[in-house]
């Protein structure tokens, strides 16, 4: 860049405006993050004097700890479920929304209400409805007679692991479906009309147009259900606490470092979780781009 | 015939997915609300859809001086729950405020002021996005210990605007460079400088974009639990989030009260999706797009 392209008053204008964001990011993110990476190759512990370095020690102790193998399966099975049921509920969503004529702003309303709660209180709302002894759900299922009597549902790790992951996917998945019937309405509708007066049906408009036309939408809602799902804290927390049957990798950094303070271990251990979760997201969002990038 | 048929049960089934969606979005806040005009007794024995003896007694016992809970009287909870109510709004209000201002002053210097390192340092920016908060955690608390800014609102704020800030500004420079320059140009023409352009021809334009940015760093701050859990550690500055987890006892959880304390904690949100939903989506869908 040559020196004239720049103004004197500009640079001036733009150092106000940006050097306090330039402070706040570097102070408050980049400079944590640096640390996080390099203290993972060292011991540090508030309950210790010094700090050596130890190589990859943090690091070879998390593969042998069984709190840290149960968290990361915990939060596999949270991926797996939350994406499922998102996807498959936000694309249900997203098509209804898409067909209503009257009233639709009103439906998106409720629809995206979920998403605005505070976790928390989502959680104790469903905690409510969970209780063993005077629970909504045990209730309903009774009365429908699916159960003969009420049920611990927390006594069980499947079912716990699913009940949790039902919280986090009613909070999450208005985000994909607003991120698909945003997707949805750019479709030009006169491929349809078009497919229709080739005789296809429905189901064939869906699977050729449809679902081509919006992967891009899909692979964004995809990699953010994924990240979300990986950095699941409120719900577990609030309707399990520390319990390992339903811990996730970030409830596991969570007592590592600040209730053990083990604080290099809670290190090593959120990078581990930080590249997990963009590796996981980073392969949907390929896999989608590569399979429908010749349709 | 067949045709009629055919959408009759088209109309049915489209009814059904509807009612079915309405149910699961709203039947958890309604059934929330149901508890917490319930009275403890009928909780416990026979709890219906549509409440036989609709009381405020759990929210009573929320502003209550004293309260009764299983026939003894326990201390309020008002003092504790106001002061979280107080500093929910604070720090959310204040995170907003700050949030706002830096992402509508630097998403303009991005967009129109050209200055050395513009690009990478947007993107630098933009890229923490993909940093989860729990990553920065640890060293963030010892920054902030040693800062002494562990339980004040001026750490808080502070954490939120670097968590928010990226997404706000992202989306504060998709507004900006959809605005044509036209109109600042021809103001610069009149003699205005560039604070002034900024300030009443810029913003105004750029308003919805300022209003769906609020509202998002907003609700995020709101809701936000695990910055609070571990940066505010006293009633100085502890957030509804924080506070009504801690109502449960581990013998007793009174969930008429944790309810009516949960209906407060929803009440802005629903607000915004009600009177301002349209910023809300569109700022959902620039978000996640752009």
């Amino acid at each position: 860049m040559t020196r004239s392209t720049f103004r004197a008053d500009e640079i001036l204008l733009a150092a106000v405006f940006v050097v306090p964001i330039a402070a706040i990011m570097g102070g408050l993110v980049f400079y944590p993050l640096a640390a996080t990476t390099l203290e993972s190759f060292f011991r540090v512990d508030p309950m210790r004097p010094d700090a050596p370095f130890v190589g990859l020690a943090n690091y070879a102790r998390l593969m042998t700890d069984r709190g840290v193998h149960a968290s990361w399966l915990n939060t596999f099975a949270y991926v797996a479920l939350a994406v499922a049921m998102e996807t498959a509920g936000g694309l249900g969503a997203a098509l209804l929304l898409n067909r209503i004529r009257v009233g639709r702003q009103w439906l998106l309303a409720a629809t995206v209400l979920p998403w605005c709660l505070p976790p928390v209180i989502n959680a104790i709302v469903w905690m409510w409805i969970f209780n063993p002894s005077y629970g909504l759900l045990n209730k309903l299922l009774l009365g429908l007679g699916l159960i003969a009597e009420n049920k611990v549902w927390f006594n069980n790790q499947a079912t716990a692991l699913f009940l949790v992951s039902i919280v986090h996917v009613w909070r999450m998945m208005p985000l994909t479906a607003v991120i698909l019937l945003a997707a949805l309405q750019s479709i030009p509708k006169d491929l349809y009309e078009a497919a229709k007066l080739d005789g296809a049906s429905p189901l064939r408009c869906f699977r050729l147009i449809t679902l081509p036309l919006i992967s891009g939408g899909l692979a964004i809602a995809l990699s953010q259900s994924t990240v979300f799902a990986f950095n699941l804290f409120d719900e577990a927390w609030i309707l399990a606490g520390s319990s390992v049957d339903t811990r996730s990798v970030i409830i596991q950094v969570y007592l590592t470092a600040f209730q053990n303070m083990r604080f290099s271990s809670g290190m090593a251990l959120s990078i581990l979780a930080m590249i997990a979760s963009l590796v996981v997201s980073l392969i949907y969002v390929m896999r989608v781009y590569r399979e429908t990038r010749f349709d | 015939m067949a045709r009629l048929l055919r959408s009759l049960i088209g109309r049915a089934g489209l009814a059904a997915a509807v009612c079915l969606l309405l149910v699961w979005s709203l039947g958890p806040v309604y059934w929330s609300f149901v508890t917490s005009i319930t009275p403890p007794a009928d909780l416990f024995s026979d709890p219906s859809f549509w409440p036989k003896h609709p009381t405020l007694e759990h929210y009573a016992k929320l502003f209550g001086s004293t309260s009764l809970s299983q026939g003894n009287a326990v201390q309020s909870v008002w003092p504790q729950f106001s002061a979280a109510l107080v500093n929910s709004i604070v720090t959310a209000a204040g995170a907003t405020v700050a949030t706002v201002a830096a992402a509508a002053t630097g998403a303009y210097a991005f967009v129109r002021l050209k200055f050395p390192g513009r690009d990478i340092l947007f993107y630098l920016t933009v890229a923490t996005l993909a940093i989860p908060a729990y990553t920065v955690m640890i060293p963030l608390y010892r920054l902030m210990i040693f800062l002494k800014l562990i339980d004040t609102y001026a750490g808080i704020i502070l954490i939120y605007v670097s968590a928010f800030l990226p997404l706000a500004l992202w989306l504060m420079r998709s507004v900006y460079q959809a605005m044509p320059t036209s109109l600042e140009e021809a103001a610069w023409l009149d003699g205005a400088n560039r604070f002034y352009t900024l300030w009443f021809i810029v913003l105004p334009l750029a308003a919805p974009g300022l209003i769906a940015s609020a509202i998002l760093t907003f609700l995020s701050a709101w809701g936000q639990f695990m910055v609070p859990l571990v940066f505010s550690p006293t009633l100085a500055t502890k957030p509804l989030t924080v506070l009504l987890p801690e109502f449960v006892t581990r013998n007793y959880v009174d969930y008429g009260l944790m309810n009516a304390a949960g209906v407060f904690a929803i009440v802005p949100p629903i607000l915004i999706v009600v009177f301002l939903n349209r910023y809300l989506v569109s700022g959902l869908m620039a978000g996640a797009t752009k």
